[in-house]
């Protein structure tokens, strides 16, 4: 750690750590759901399960990006942070906030949060991962433009860097983009097409900067490989993501009441979006290949390498499976969705930030690297976790194709719930395959209290 | 000069191409917003139609079901469900759950009065009449 | 390979200008070639539709801006091969020239698009027009991109910031431009000719 205010990352990334374990146990939960339909009937319902799972998970990927930027800013700028003591304070309110909201969500009847919070005066809330109180909106709002302040002074006063101009970028737009958010017409048309705006472009669009500077980050540090070779790959990679992510937004006005043309762009683009996911896959064995030093944090490094495959994987081959408008017009709203999701959530998102709390935690915690064990603990906590995930998304997939076949296919398709029953025992797979994915998780956790071995100080 | 890549270069080309793009993109917004009004017959959104969606949001359907294909994958897909299955059936199906059949997918009681399910049905009614370009493929959604 | 004295004749071992741009135009083109192929795609299904909307294309104007894209370009070779000579002022007209051609291009093509939106053509009308509009108001929008990388390269070349030795800011704009007027010239026969 060069700088003392990058030690306001810490809670940040604890806190990440701790809400993603929340989030993995209400996927188990509605993972039962799905195989025993009535499994916590009515005291958690299917729907509550689902907000609380999707709204962790965002929130702890935003912890995430936060608690990164609090640890890779004050380093690419060369600068103490601008404050740390309003990090701290963001912390807590968002931390407070984001908890009362879970706790609203489990123990009022949404309607009656609805009622209670304020949505009569401006309706946002009921709409898929934008289910947040206006409240706590709001709150969201302020605490972004909070970090954002204090990120960007930081910034201003010092060093400014590709990588630190790139997260800046993507940070504002990700607060810029969360605006649709509050934009909630009457008319349903409306509401989608621009809750896209939210939803496509954060994920396919702004978040992809974030990505790409934390990944340039860590890359940096662990393979020493010049920083100007780095960066210049940096901007070739988000410019590809950004050509054929905008306009690939449009692979989700196929069936939503836009134009038909949207078929032909969204198709056209949307097939392109798995470049830049490729390019980043080779960018990122390029640099570890042609790496000027040995890091002795290799956990770190295989994170950093599996970002860039699994994001492929997910985002990009899963992505480009069920993409093009003939596919969609069969697969649209069925399962398949459902496991590219699951990979390309975990494959982008979640494995660059825990590549970035690899790296940063030890650093935070006085050494260079963790012990031998640790780390070796920690690497089967990483295979665990991705393997487990390449199954359930398998097991969605064969789902999903299982389900069009029944459901959409056919001269006498079955109804929805009929289809379901045929295709149980993917279910039963998948719900099994998750408490794999949990035991990593155990272990992932249990890899930052492991006492075996020494750790590394030398720099 | 055998080979030549720049960082300003590489930087130049995104931010014009996101710049690029992201006009085309709101171009094609701009064409979209002249278009919708002939497919998304808007002119018969009733007040009733606006009182039922805000009653689909405030339950939280999304959370089980898909509207128009999006949402969740638990139940079924509501944006036929007028044509599948019509009003009355709708109206008694949310008034009669839950099954409490055991090991079956649950929905909730919602306690909604004859005029909240008359709104319902309205903008379930409103959305099937969307031109979503044949979506879904069959009536089961 | 630094080479002061090298003509307009050599040959390139590695693509001109700038590698950077060369992902951007790699990127154009496949987007570009998606889309002609999703054109061949869609037309081999409604053969009638696409011959029959054809004949209300204005061949004329078509076939003029193919000569003054293909001029254009010739412009940008001259512009290259006089600052390779250390001609700045010289490589600045050449470039202006270039820059004039695509504003008489938007012109026609304006009078062109003014024609069919006046007869209330639009993106929903049929197809054929879809692919007609987005294609050629997508190469519309890549000529502007070109005049305005065009121009901020004139301005340099003008100011003396190129030299014999350092010309790649040049080449990667002509580039660029061959790319808009290379894919004029398959989007015009695909589109306003071959039935």
């Amino acid at each position: 750690m060069q700088f003392q205010s990058q030690a306001v990352a810490k809670p940040y990334f604890i806190a990440a750590i701790g809400l993603f374990v929340g989030q993995i146990l209400f996927g188990l939960i509605m993972g039962y759901q799905y195989v025993v339909g009535d499994f916590l009937f009515p005291a958690i319902p299917f729907n509550v399960a689902r907000m609380v799972h999707t709204n962790l998970l965002i929130v702890w990927l935003l912890f995430g990006f936060m608690g990164a930027a609090y640890y890779m800013i004050p380093e690419e700028t060369e600068t103490e942070l601008f404050s740390p003591k309003l990090a701290l304070l963001m912390f807590w309110i968002f931390l407070v906030a984001g908890a009362l909201t879970i706790v609203g969500y489990l123990m009022v009847p949404y309607a009656t949060l609805a009622s209670m919070t304020g949505n009569d005066i401006l309706p946002t809330m009921g709409r898929e991962f934008l289910e947040q109180p206006l409240i706590t909106k709001v709150g969201i709002v302020i605490v972004a433009l909070a970090f954002l302040f204090n990120i960007s002074m930081t910034v201003l006063k010092g060093r400014k860097t590709s990588i630190s101009l790139v997260m800046l970028l993507g940070l504002w737009g990700l607060a810029v983009f969360f605006l649709f958010s509050f934009y909630n017409p009457s008319n349903l048309v409306l509401d989608k097409y621009f809750w896209w705006w939210t939803v496509h472009l954060w994920v396919e669009g702004v978040w992809e900067l974030i990505l790409g500077a934390m990944l340039a980050f860590v890359l940096i540090k662990v393979t020493g490989v010049d920083r100007e070779v780095i960066e210049k790959w940096l901007y070739i990679i988000i410019a590809m993501t950004l050509i054929t992510g905008i306009i690939g937004t449009g692979h989700h006005y196929f069936w939503i009441g836009t134009p038909e043309y949207w078929q032909w762009f969204g198709s056209v683009f949307s097939a392109l979006e798995p470049i830049p996911f490729f390019m980043m896959t080779v960018f990122a064995f390029n640099m570890v290949n042609r790496r000027r030093r040995e890091h002795p944090n290799k956990a770190a490094t295989l994170w950093a390498l599996g970002t860039g495959v699994m994001a492929f994987l997910g985002a990009g081959v899963w992505g480009f499976l069920h993409t093009l408008a003939p596919v969609n017009f069969f697969t649209h709203g069925t399962q398949v969705t459902a496991a590219h999701g699951h990979m390309a959530f975990y494959g982008a998102y979640v494995m660059v930030n825990l590549a970035m709390i690899s790296y940063a935690m030890p650093m935070l915690r006085g050494r260079t690297a963790n012990s031998g064990p640790a780390q070796t603990m920690e690497m089967w906590s990483f295979w665990l976790m991705t393997v487990s995930i390449v199954f359930i998304t398998l097991f969605l997939t064969a789902a999903g194709i299982l389900q069009v076949w029944l459901q959409r296919m056919g001269s006498t398709p079955l109804g929805f719930m009929a289809a379901q029953d045929q295709i149980m025992i993917f279910y039963w797979l998948r719900e099994i395959t998750g408490f794999v994915f949990l035991l990593g998780l155990v272990l992932y956790i249990w890899s930052f209290f492991c006492k075996k071995g020494e750790a590394q100080t030398a720099a | 000069m055998s080979e030549t890549f720049t960082k300003a270069m590489a930087r130049n080309i995104f931010y014009g191409g996101a710049v690029f793009f992201f006009l085309l993109f709101l171009g094609l917004t701009f064409d979209t917003m002249q278009t919708l009004p002939k497919r998304d017959h808007r002119e018969n959104i009733t007040d009733s139609v606006v009182r039922g969606k805000h009653i689909w949001e405030t339950r939280d359907c999304i959370g089980c079901h898909t509207l128009l294909g999006e949402g969740a994958y638990f139940a079924p897909e509501l944006g036929n469900v007028y044509t599948r299955r019509g009003g009355p059936f709708i109206k008694a199906w949310i008034a009669a759950q839950p099954t409490g059949a055991p090991g079956r997918r649950q929905m909730p009681q919602f306690n909604l009065t004859d005029q909240e399910l008359d709104d319902m049905v309205a903008f379930l009614k409103w959305t099937s009449e969307v031109n979503t370009n044949k979506w879904p493929p069959n009536i089961e959604g | 390979m630094i080479n002061n004295t090298r003509t307009s004749h050599e040959i390139h071992a590695t693509p001109p200008g700038d590698l950077a741009i060369w992902f951007f135009i790699f990127a154009e083109l496949l987007a570009f070639g998606v889309f002609f192929v999703a054109y061949a795609f869609a037309r081999a299904h409604n053969v009638e539709l696409f011959n029959e909307s054809q004949q209300h294309l204005n061949r004329l104007s078509g076939a003029i801006n193919t000569l003054v894209l293909i001029t254009s370009s010739y412009f940008m070779v001259r512009a290259v091969a006089a600052i390779k000579q250390g001609y700045s002022i010289l490589c600045a007209r050449w470039i202006a020239s270039a820059i004039g051609l695509g504003f008489v291009f938007l012109a026609i093509k304006m009078a062109e698009f003014h024609e069919k939106f006046s007869a209330g053509i639009s993106l929903s009308t049929n197809t054929f027009y879809m692919f007609y509009l987005s294609l050629t108001l997508f190469h519309f929008m890549h000529v502007i991109l070109g005049m305005v990388i065009l121009a901020a390269i004139m301005l340099k070349a003008r100011n003396g910031s190129y030299s014999p030795a350092n010309h790649t800011g040049v080449e990667t704009g002509a580039s660029y431009w061959h790319m808009v007027d290379l894919l004029w010239i398959i989007l015009f026969p695909l589109v306003y000719v071959i039935r």
